[in-house]
């Protein structure tokens, strides 16, 4: 998977999960809950999928391991915590530019919910 | 609750266990803590837990499936599933597609259905017989073309260990013999189990069965291909694998032996004989 190049656009699991890392360290649990939130609860992601997509950003370099510690708004138990990196910063705005750029075009083009409203 | 949570959670470690070694070490963990505090989350919240634990156990399933196609192919793995079952699926339409004009243009009795099935048959033991040899010849047109990669046959895993690979391979390839062998010993009724209590009405789960069954041998026969694949696109010899190749032989000719005698069985109906069935 070549997610490091900032040419290739990221699949939304690395995308949300870049976007979750973005404002702190988190834990797995807490990256799920982060992408609900973000997403307003139309992104839920699956162990199977949050990991796997982990593991492929770790390999890439996009994010790390940080440490293990407790959360203190949950149990005592210690959890491993991951961290954005540099080259994961750098993917992400890549990828809000490419958004942005989209939505240039779009607003160009008056693509919008208002003019769809009108053809129908 | 507790024993209900407590075995829930070992049957999950277990699922975990089935991923890759190296993706179990790094992430494992990980991943048994985050279970359990969606389970914390569901009981808090008094949310449906049957439904929370399938969802969970089907998709942490299909990231384990995930991982290993990662492994036996990495890095564009997914794009050449999907090239090879698109090309084995043309293929094998092209080459029945003469048949299918044959039974249209020599049909007689204008009454009569045209046969489906007997095409949708003849159509999966051509997609069978190239998807598992189109690998092969890919393969090999790599290492032809001077495009070889010394690293392709990396990995030890049980799908990329040609000694597990073969292993697997063979279960495979004998586990649907399990239905005639417990029919023999009286356990099990074939008859019953595939054309259900009334065998004049067609029994959809009885066919799926037959249909899943034809499944295992041409996932044998790719498993068995996999080491073969890797080793030619290494720039290896087609050779250097000869229990793998027998076994890919073995099946392919199998399913052109049962392609064969599909179109010997019903070449009268494609001449337009009369009244053949």
């Amino acid at each position: 998977m070549t997610v490091t190049s900032p040419n290739v656009p990221l699949t939304p699991a690395v995308f949300h999960i870049l976007l979750a890392l973005s404002s702190g360290e988190r834990h797995g649990y807490g990256i799920m809950k982060q992408v609900e939130t973000d997403s307003q609860g139309k992104v839920s992601m699956g162990p199977g999928t949050l990991y796997g997509s982990l593991k492929r950003m770790l390999d890439a370099g996009l994010v790390r391991e940080s440490d293990k510690r407790v959360d203190p708004e949950m149990d005592d138990e210690r959890r491993i915590y991951y961290q954005i990196t540099g080259v994961g910063v750098k993917a992400l705005e890549a990828e809000l530019e490419r958004y942005r750029r989209i939505v240039t075009i779009a607003q160009q083009r008056k693509l919008f919910p208002k003019s769809f409203a009108h053809d129908v | 609750m507790m024993y209900e949570q407590e075995i829930v959670h070992i049957v999950y470690k277990k699922l975990l266990a089935l991923y890759p070694q190296t993706f179990k070490e790094q992430l494992g963990e990980s991943m048994e803590q985050t279970f359990r505090d969606l389970w914390n989350e569901k009981q808090q919240t008094k949310k449906e837990l049957f439904g929370f634990v399938l969802w969970t156990f089907i998709e942490t399933a299909i990231g384990i499936f995930r991982e290993y196609l990662l492994l036996i192919s990495p890095g564009d793995i997914m794009q050449t599933i999907l090239k090879t079952l698109g090309s084995s699926t043309l293929l094998s339409l092209l080459l029945i597609l003469p048949f299918m004009i044959m039974q249209v243009v020599n049909r007689r009795n204008f009454n009569e259905g045209f046969p489906f099935v007997l095409f949708f048959v003849m159509w999966l033991n051509l997609f069978a017989i190239s998807l598992i040899l189109l690998p092969i010849v890919r393969g090999r047109r790599t290492a032809d073309q001077g495009m070889a990669n010394p690293s392709a046959t990396q990995g030890n895993t049980l799908l990329t260990n040609p000694k597990s690979a073969v292993m697997i391979s063979i279960i495979l390839f004998l586990f649907p013999g399990i239905f005639p062998l417990l029919n023999s010993v009286g356990w099990l009724s074939m008859d019953r189990l595939f054309n259900g209590p009334n065998p004049e009405v067609a029994y959809l789960p009885g066919q799926i069965l037959s249909f899943s069954l034809i499944l295992f041998p041409i996932a044998a026969g790719i498993i068995a291909g996999g080491p073969i694949v890797r080793t030619l696109r290494a720039g290896g010899s087609l050779f250097a694998h000869p229990l793998h190749l027998i076994i890919v032989l073995v099946i392919s000719f199998l399913f052109a032996a049962g392609l064969v005698g599909l179109i010997v069985d019903q070449w009268p109906c494609f001449m337009g004989v009369p009244n053949c069935d």
